[in-house]
């Protein structure tokens, strides 16, 4: 397979008080996982406007993630 | 009192906290392995060491027990291989004077001794662990990253017994009382367990279930759906059998029996502190029989010594939330002794005043290499030259450790050389770190909103450590997100708004508000005091004696003396609250009073609305005059010729409680029962008394009472929710019948006197709850901030809550609420302003439709709708915006903005993602 | 007025008790001096995995 496998491009928008700080936590217990996301970091996923994502996908993402 | 002189040894670290950039390398270097107490000795670390990850302060110290420099004087490897040069071995310990106005003893707790451990096969079996170890084992940062195996093979354990009240409820190793917090992390551990293995099978053995606390019934109810096993027993001992560990007990029935698992977990009580004993003496306090600080009832947090307060374990045996309460308890306590010479000491820092930034941004860009954290994966060289090929990057470089002071110093240099109007750092997290930076840009002349992070630490290099090209683009790509927002980053003023009404509104006025009223009026400030009976002291009213000796009803007319004696307090009895308007710091209630309405300012709020008893119908209540409440027994037994008259008592507990109409546990009533019991005893010692209980939860030092009670011939016989007590009328005279499951038989008994412990409700609170924004939990009473961390306060800014209306709990409890609602309540009103995070909302007037669903969404009431001519128009209470942004999501105009988190900011990092795609 | 009172209060321990009853001291306009036997501060709560009942992280 080698370079032919397909690596998404992942966009995160993760929330400071959880998945942001669950990340950090990840990192600090040296979880290792795969380096497809790229994170944003919002105060609240409520601050989740429909447009980020549709925008997100208009550049070209593979695929949206959103933790809170 | 207000005069103290404290002498404190300080002990050398010999690392200089200054220089140190806890990059590890000291470390690695040390040839010095010893056991990691952090990990209860189940990992290893090295002579220099920090305790943990996320200690504070961060720097490194060095343990002189282990170190061959300190006790040999040889090696020294530490000194060169640190980069910093932070190690000095020259450091002595010093003695310090400390002039203090008040002391706060909050030393927390001891262990169990490894002899009563021993008791359990503890250090001759390997795989009996204590409730810490296991508690490590099970943490996903821990030695084993949260597996649970066994440290004599290293096999995943599969079958785990919990054996319960080991160095607690046991009178052989001198600990009487019961240590009220190891059921609930018990049940915590065995649950945590189960998610790391579902597979796992976990027994608790546990004599009582002592999970009394606000929603705790509902996690061990959790617990038990999950398939933890809850077996009623006292273990007797711990034998090795092959390669199990064998456990004998006797179960309900009265049969001995064996059972086999993997490991056993001995979730250890709470000991006094090692050093209470020269704690006290340097204090000059009192110690209980139990060697924690001696406290009354009523006074719950204050030594024997006044001015000096104590605070969490040294208290009594508590748990978390209960410790942060009475930290802001004896915080209160302190302030009010020291309220003349409030802010007398603090010193505020200034800063350069801000540099106007000109147009066109001007971005730094700084990528650190965190020691080896980020270097040791990242090619922190390459995305700094990256960063530099980016538009409107003017400067860009590496540093081996953004963080550290001198590193901090050289930022402020090259903002200035350069003049940088933005600046990114690309290292660790801005969740601790963003802080730190943003004081350097304040200390360059920069508004500190200028400042943004890329997190190429614990998001990347400490997550893809196998992976380093990977890695380096990743580091590249976070970098030109960071630098796409930065570009349009904008100053934003840093606001104070004023607290206009220095004043507090309390409703309710039991105990516990009386209480938050004295302290914030001793703290110097006014206070109305809204009740909506006709008089003062709630339940205090109707409680005769306590279990601890004090006389209640002598302390309520003290208390209600002071209260209404008090030039600050105003009170107003038949009286409610109908509105709140405004916000922290300047709120407004409309109050009715029996005069007509009234308007009060202020700027906090304290909600002490109480609660009552359950008013029950099981058990022939209200029918047969032989049936009564344990409050109606109470008023009984005040009037000692009738209570000697009383023979043959039968009490049931958890009535109403606990699955029936309450699914919640109501915490005082089987102390209520035992305070009962023993009154009836001292005024008829040859009465005869059987409790009928589901667990007795006398926890604390309220076990001594429980022990006093059973030693006195007062029987307790268990039962279960699904086999409750029967009691039927024959002939004009109850009857109770219940099954005994040690003879294995129904019982019937005839006795004069059925007292039900009826269980807490709250009071009618929804009206409240809606006027207020704050809300409830399933059970109708006030739901907290944060359960642990906050438990006095909501998440609408300047409301504080205490007492009976935040649960069930004893008066003791309710004091202490009540007086930490008071200290965290004169917080704002003590600085005279609220501080806004320049990350809130703010609405563009012209843009707002006055649709309103901004104002339906928001969590924290922050958003008020004002009329502008003859529009409705939403507008931004900055004061209690948390920044969140849900109103900024759903605007349909998008009218709102987001300091820090803007649209065209978020965009920017997104189209920044897209431009290497 | 008898002796003057200082405004500063010490803190005798820097576990979760300790740390905040130093920090609402801080608020309420007291300087705090926060004595902690050991290197750092946190005391047992540091040491927790996770805190009952909602099982949130602790440290």
């Amino acid at each position: 397979m080698g370079k032919e496998t397909f690596e998404p491009r992942i966009i995160g928008f993760l929330c400071n008080w959880c998945c942001y700080a669950a990340a950090d936590s990840a990192g600090v217990a040296r979880f290792q996982y795969p380096p497809n996301i790229r994170t944003i970091r919002i105060m609240c996923t409520g601050r989740m406007d429909p447009l980020f994502i549709i925008d997100a996908f208009s550049v070209g993402t593979d695929g949206v993630f959103v933790g809170g | 009192m207000g005069n103290f002189t404290a002498r404190v040894r300080r002990e050398p670290r010999y690392i200089d906290l200054g220089l140190c950039t806890a990059c590890g390398i000291c470390a690695n270097y040390c040839p010095v392995i010893i056991g990691d107490a952090y990990n209860e000795n189940l990992a290893l670390t090295k002579g220099p060491h920090r305790d943990y990850v996320q200690a504070v302060p961060a720097s490194f110290y060095i343990d002189p027990a282990a170190c061959l420099y300190l006790n040999h004087e040889t090696c020294q490897i530490c000194v060169s291989a640190c980069q910093a040069k932070a190690i000095n071995f020259y450091e002595q310990e010093e003695t310090v004077d400390l002039e203090v106005g008040a002391v706060i003893l909050a030393p927390g707790f001891g262990r169990i001794s490894e002899e009563v451990l021993s008791t359990y096969g503890y250090g001759r079996l390997a795989d009996v662990v204590t409730g810490m170890e296991f508690e490590r084992l099970t943490s996903a940062s821990g030695p084993t990253m949260g597996k649970i195996i066994r440290p004599s093979d290293g096999q995943h354990a599969h079958r785990i017994a919990f054996l319960q009240c080991i160095g607690s409820r046991d009178v052989s190793c001198g600990n009487g009382y019961c240590s009220s917090v190891c059921c609930m992390y018990a049940v915590k551990e065995a649950v945590v367990a189960k998610e790391h293995d579902p597979d796992i099978e976990i027994s608790i053995f546990y004599m009582d279930m002592r999970t009394q606390g606000k929603e705790f019934d509902y996690a061990r109810l959790r617990a038990k759906e999950k398939g933890v096993r809850f077996v009623r027993s006292r273990v007797a001992g711990v034998q090795e059998n092959g390669n199990a560990l064998e456990i004998s007990y006797v179960n309900e029935a009265g049969k001995h029996l064996k059972e086999s698992f993997d490991m056993v977990v001995l979730p250890e009580g709470l000991e006094s502190p090692g050093d209470a004993q020269s704690l006290a003496r340097a204090a000059g306090i009192d110690l209980n029989h139990y060697h924690f600080c001696s406290t009354g009832s009523f006074v719950p947090l204050q030594t024997t010594r006044p001015g000096i307060f104590v605070s969490g374990a040294f208290q009594g045996p508590k748990d978390v939330p209960e410790s942060v309460t009475d930290a802001s308890g004896a915080a209160a306590l302190a302030a009010e002794a020291l309220k003349m010479v409030r802010g007398s000491r603090v010193e505020s820092k200034e800063y350069p005043a801000e540099i106007d930034i000109g147009q066109a941004p001007r971005i730094g860009v700084f990528v650190c290499s965190c020691g080896t954290n980020v270097g040791g994966v990242v090619d922190v060289k390459a995305v700094a030259d990256y960063a530099a090929s980016l538009d409107d990057v003017v400067f860009a470089d590496m540093n081996l450790f953004s963080c550290a002071q001198n590193t901090q110093e050289a930022i402020t240099e090259k903002i200035s050389e350069n003049r940088l109007n933005r600046v990114v750092v690309a290292a660790c997290t801005p969740r601790t770190h963003e802080p730190l930076f943003q004081e350097t840009l304040k200390n360059a002349g920069l508004n500190p909103c200028l400042f943004e992070m890329a997190n190429i630490r614990d998001h990347c290099s400490w997550v893809h450590a196998a992976v380093p090209a990977e890695a380096t683009e990743k580091s590249k790509d976070l970098v030109r997100m960071a630098v796409a927002k930065a570009r349009r980053l904008e100053p934003l003023p840093e606001q104070k708004l004023p607290v206009t009404h220095k004043a507090a509104l309390v409703i309710g006025g039991g105990m516990a508000g009386m209480t938050a009223a004295l302290s914030i009026a001793g703290q110097g400030f006014d206070c109305f005091l809204v009740e909506e009976s006709g008089e003062l002291g709630g339940n205090l009213r109707h409680i005769r004696f306590m279990l601890s000796g004090e006389d209640p009803r002598k302390i309520l007319q003290d208390t209600e003396e002071r209260v209404r004696s008090n030039p600050h307090i105003h009170v107003y009895t038949n009286s409610s609250v109908e509105d709140v308007s405004g916000y922290v710091g300047n709120f407004v209630a409309s109050i009715r009073t029996p005069e007509g309405h009234e308007n009060l300012e202020h700027g906090v709020i304290v909600v002490a609305t109480g609660g009552k008893p359950y008013e029950p119908k099981q058990y022939l209540y209200g029918k047969s005059t032989q049936v009564v409440t344990q409050g109606e027994l109470e008023e009984r037994l005040s009037d000692s010729d009738e209570a000697k008259r009383i023979n043959n008592v039968v009490m049931i507990q958890c009535v109403g409680s606990r699955g029936q109409d309450l699914p919640y546990c109501s915490k005082i009533c089987c102390g209520q029962a035992v305070k009962n019991a023993l009154k009836i005893l001292e005024l008829n010692p040859s009465a005869n008394i059987t409790v009928l209980y589901r667990d007795m939860r006398t926890y604390g030092f309220m076990e001594d009472y429980y022990q006093l009670a059973r030693e006195k011939g007062v029987i307790f016989v268990h039962f279960d929710k699904e086999s409750p007590p029967e009691v039927t009328e024959k002939g004009g005279r109850i009857q109770v019948e219940f099954v005994d499951k040690i003879l294995d038989e129904r019982v019937i008994l005839e006795p004069d006197l059925l007292a039900i412990s009826v269980g807490i409700v709250p009071s009618r609170v929804e009206a409240l709850s809606k006027i207020l924004k704050i809300p409830l939990t399933g059970d109708g009473f006030f739901l907290e901030a944060h359960p642990k961390l906050r438990p006095v306060e909501f998440t609408v800014d300047g409301v504080y809550l205490c007492g009976l209306a935040h649960g069930p709990k004893p008066i003791s409890e309710s004091i202490v609420q009540a007086t930490a609602a008071a200290g965290k309540a004169c917080i704002p009103l003590a600085k005279g302003y609220v501080t806004v995070d320049p990350i809130v909302s703010s609405i563009d007037p012209d843009s707002c439709i006055g649709c309103g669903i901004c104002e339906s969404l928001c969590p924290y009431a922050a958003i008020k709708m004002i009329k502008v001519g003859k529009k409705k128009k939403a507008e931004t209470i900055s004061a209690s915006c948390k920044g969140c942004g849900i109103c900024a999501a759903h605007c349909p105009t998008l009218a709102i903005y987001m300091g820090g988190f803007t649209n065209e900011q978020i965009l920017s990092q997104i189209r920044a993602f897209g431009e290497e795609l | 007025m008898g002796e003057s009172k200082f405004g500063s209060v010490m803190v005798v321990g820097g576990g979760i008790a300790g740390i905040q009853a130093s920090l609402d001291l801080a608020g309420l306009g007291y300087y705090v001096y926060l004595i902690e036997k050991a290197g750092s501060i946190g005391g047992a709560m540091a040491q927790l995995d996770k805190t009952f009942p909602t099982n949130d992280c602790a440290i």
